[in-house]
Formats: structure tokens, sequence, C-alpha cells
């Protein structure tokens, strides 16, 4: 690895080191650190769960983001825009919303399962339809109407909803983070670790998808296989995501660009850490932004990111550079 | 073992297995290495199909293909690789990706899991680069490179590739009147100097009768195979255009 590349990744783990002690010590009560148990209940039962939600939730997504662009090769690929993320949430909604049937099974393990094979279902589509649309603008269009017919749904079940469940489902789908409890992270913390592990063996095939199907082939790439993995691998902890923090917008999609921005280079394995680093720093302070922005109110985080992320895809989009 | 590509009664297309659209027809194909070989034909006769199939990018319908002795659709992707290198007309670029990184990545059949650049790979990849006269371009970003120097990056690729056959599809597409006579004099000498076997589709008969050894000639679902001082009288050379040269 090039010595400007450890620089810059040392400067962004400084800003997540940042980035966590500010979560943890700072925002909403003033109480922690003077010694007392309600100091040490909130950092260890409610900072440290959202602190480390965070950090998982910011890498995963970004990865998630950094696999799908790399596969399509389009930077404005994502979890959220190819509607991997509204696919997790309309089968959530079936979960937390549909008759009294299904809402005794409607506890966390049901919401993570309902996810990821909305995730899963989602994405399968997409992979089936890419087989016959080789063009990547149209194929992200149809994500986009996925995503809007996912949407509906999503409002269709919200419409006929009892209100004291629309109301759990719609402060899930604003996105949160401290939501998860420590039991949680027990799951989802080693999910993402694990597919996050599972990633470095598909370094070499991020790489040479750059390329193209037909070169990456040519280079002794099983293409096909390790795309299929790689697309498991994105819904699965986009899904988990999806889950434990609701739809969260535009980290998925933004990181990626902005790892490729600050390291220019192609190589994805510096990717993979940029977009780890970044994605988590990035959710702590929207984190903290939400809930430092207007005094005693916690703004939805979804909100923060969509502030911060939409505008940097504009941008780019403008400035048209090839990221 | 034989070198060079050999192709027996094969038949070329694409589609599945029940629905199968057959583009070329009872191929028998025979090219020796230290040759540049042409294929060339009409628009949507085949070329590409035939590149793509010796390449092991599109599985033949029937028919036997062997590069270098070894069978095309039997032989695992990276070994196949260490044998074969393709330059199609596919534009890539955009990711940061420079001209070097491209070049580099014709070393992937010898690299470790994370496409770990040794001093052994970085050295045949600055030969290749070398070679193709890219030095003051290697750390240009690839979308910046003319279509020229795009094309020579490609070539580069797959000299790094390292492999006895090089198969190139319309490289010359695009590129001005200069840059297409540069490109076939360098693929002749890849030939001559390096004992490769080129194969290149192109639509330039002039630059075929004045570089190449042999021609395939694409046409009407069927290939022919000539020597280039027999192509003037062949019916189908003259068919695709040869006769208004």
């Amino acid at each position: 690895m090039r010595k400007n590349t450890l620089v810059k990744l040392l400067i962004l783990a400084v800003c997540t080191c940042v980035a966590i002690l500010l979560s943890l010590f700072y925002g909403g009560s003033e109480c922690i650190g003077n010694g007392s148990e309600a100091s040490a209940y909130i950092l260890y039962e409610i900072r440290l769960p959202k602190t480390l939600t965070a950090i998982v939730a910011g890498s995963a997504l970004a990865l998630a983001g950094l696999v799908l662009q790399t596969i399509f090769r389009n930077p404005l690929a994502g979890p959220y825009v190819l509607g991997i993320s509204s696919g997790a949430s309309v089968m959530v909604a079936l979960a937390l919303l549909a008759g009294t049937g299904l809402s005794f099974f409607a506890g966390r393990a049901f919401i993570v399962v309902a996810a990821v094979s909305g995730s899963l279902i989602v994405t399968a589509l997409i992979l089936a339809i890419s087989r016959k649309v080789s063009n990547n603008v149209i194929l992200l269009l149809i994500g986009l109407m996925i995503a809007q017919i996912c949407g509906a749904v999503e409002l269709a079940l919200e419409y006929f909803a009892d209100p004291g469940r629309l109301k759990t489902f719609v402060l899930w789908g604003m996105g949160s983070l401290s939501s998860t409890n420590n039991a949680d992270l027990f799951v989802f913390v080693p999910v993402v670790v694990l597919s996050a592990a599972a990633l470095l063996f598909y370094i070499k095939p991020l790489n040479a998808m750059l390329l193209g199907e037909d070169y990456a082939r040519s280079a002794g790439i099983h293409y096909s296989s390790s795309r299929f993995g790689l697309i498991l691998f994105s819904s699965l902890i986009t899904g988990v995501t999806t889950a434990f923090c609701g739809p969260l917008a535009f980290i998925g999609t933004a990181v990626p660009i902005l790892s490729r921005l600050i390291f220019k280079t192609s190589r994805q394995q510096v990717h993979v850490l940029g977009c780890m680093l970044i994605g988590s720093t990035l959710l702590l302070f929207a984190d903290f932004a939400s809930h430092s922005m207007i005094k005693n109110m916690v703004l939805p985080v979804n909100m923060i990111t969509t502030l911060i992320g939409a505008p940097i895809v504009i941008y780019l989009m403008f400035k048209n550079k090839y990221w | 073992m034989e070198h060079g590509i050999k192709i027996i009664n094969a038949q070329l297309g694409y589609g599945s297995q029940h629905d199968p659209v057959v583009v070329l027809n009872g191929l028998y194909i025979n090219i020796r290495p230290g040759q540049l070989t042409a294929i060339a034909g009409m628009n949507g006769t085949g070329k590409s199909t035939l590149l793509k199939s010796i390449a092991g990018l599109l599985p033949p319908l029937s028919g036997e293909l062997y590069v270098n002795g070894i069978p095309v659709s039997d032989t695992k992707k990276r070994e196949l690789a260490k044998e074969v290198a393709v330059v199609l007309t596919d534009k890539i670029g955009g990711f940061n990706l420079t001209c070097f990184d491209a070049v580099a990545a014709g070393q992937m059949p010898y690299t470790n899991a994370f496409h770990q650049i040794k001093e052994e790979n970085l050295k045949i990849i600055n030969e290749a680069i070398a070679t193709c006269k890219l030095e003051t371009h290697r750390h240009k970003a690839l979308h910046e490179l003319s279509d020229g120097l795009f094309q020579k990056t490609m070539i580069a690729r797959a000299l790094a590739q390292q492999t006895p056959l090089m198969l190139l599809d319309e490289p010359t597409a695009f590129l001005d009147y200069a840059s297409r006579h540069e490109l076939f004099i360098l693929l002749k000498n890849l030939a001559e100097q390096q004992n490769k076997c080129i194969l290149v589709s192109t639509h330039d008969l002039d630059l075929v009768l004045k570089y190449c050894d042999t021609i395939v000639v694409v046409h009407n679902g069927q290939a022919e195979f000539l020597q280039t001082d027999e192509a003037l009288k062949n019916d189908a050379f003259r068919a695709i255009g040869g006769k208004h040269l």
C-alpha cells in the first residue's frame, strides 16, 4: 500500500475515533462522566450500543454500496437506489403492519428475517433483469421503479394498519440507531463482521469487475459465481442493517463515491477499508447532528443522511467526473 | 503439443441450448503461431462471435476448439487465461482506473488473491507498457486517453497477460489513418518477434493485405482460411469488399 494511502487511512481513522468519542460522551444528557449510576447506565446501555450500531451500520451500507457500484460499474448504484432497502422495508411493513396472524411473530428476529428476505427478493429480481438488460442506466431506472412499487405497497399497508402499529413502523422507517440494544448487537455485529471478512475473498474479482464482465472472465475470474456471492453479501448486510436501523438513505451511494474521491485509486482493497471508516464516521456524525441540532429533540437520522448524501450525489453528477 | 489455434467442425453462435442462434457453421481453422491473421467480414457476420468463442467467452454450439493444444471448453478459466488474451470493443474507464491499472490487470492470472503487484509482476507490466510506448501516459486516467492510446493500453494489458495467443476485436475502429498503420505494425512485430499467434478482426482490408500473413474471411455463415497473397482472387474476399481494392 502506498504511503499516501496509509496517511489518508490514518487521518480517517482519527476522524472515526473523534466521532466515536463525540457519540459516547456528548449530546443529550450532561451527566456522563460524573461517576454516578445513571451515568454508567447511559454510557453502557444507551450510548455504547448506539455507537456500535452506527459503526457497524455505516460500514455495512458503505460496503454494500461499494460492491454494487463495482458490479454494475455505475457510481450511482447502491442498496437504497437499487430498491434493495425498499425491498427490506416492504417486508418489514408486512411483518409489522399486516393482520393479527402475523403480529404474533413480529419480534425482532422476525423483522430481521423479513428484511433480509425482502432485500434478497429485490436483488434476485434486479439480477434476473440484468441478464436481459445490459444497459446499466436502464437497470438503475428499473431499480428506482421497484423502489417506487415497494413504496406504494408500503403506503397501502400503512393506510389499512391500526394506529399503534403504524407509529412503530413510521418511526422505524425514519431510520434510527438508538433502537438496538446489547442483545441485538450480538446478532448484528457478527453478521456484518463475518460478511465483511468474507468480502476479502472477493477482492480480486472486485478489481477485475471494474474492467467489465468479458475482461474479468478473460483474466481467469469466475465471474458468475463471484457476482452471485457478492450480490448475496450486499443483500444480506443491507437486509440486516435495515432490520435494525430502518432504511438508511444515501450512505450506501455517497460513501463509495467519497472514498474514490479521497483515495484516487481503483484498488478495491483500499476502498473496503476507506468505505468502512468513512461510512461509520459519517453515520456517527449524522447521529450526533440528529441529537444536537435542536435541544431536547432527536431528529430522524434519515433526514440528516439525506441532507448530506443527496447534495454530494447532485454535485458529483454536475461535475460529471469519472469517479 | 500443437501450438496455435485449431477449430474442428465447429458450429458457433449464442442463445440457449433449446433456442440456439447459429452464426457460423462447419468451421475448420488451423492457425500457426508467429503469424498475424485477420478476420475480415461484413458487419454482423460473426467476427466477434468467432473471437469470443476462441477466447472461451462464448461456448461453441458444437465442435471442438483448441488453443495451444488444450480444449477451450474443458479448461479451467485461470489456465485458459494464461493461453489467450483478448482486446475487446468495450470502452472501459472511470472508477479511478489508470493506464497502469488496466495493464496491471493483465497480470491477474499470476497475482495472489488480493491482486498484489510484486516485483516480478511489475517488471512484466513495465515491459508491456514500454513495448506499446505508453511510459508517459502510465498514470493518466483511462477516460483521458485518446482512442489510439486507449487501444494501445488494452494491447499492453493483453501483452502483460503473457499469453501465446492474442485476439483483438476491431482494434482499429475509431482510429486515425496513421494510428491504424502503427497499430498493425505493432501487432506484426509482436507476432514475429515474440512468436505469438495474433488474430485481429478488422474492416481495413488494405491494411490486412499489407500486414497480415493469413486471413479468415467470414461470409454467409461460413469461414474461409486464406493466405494473404491469394486473397484478391478469392470470391468470398472480393464479396466482402476486396473487389474495390
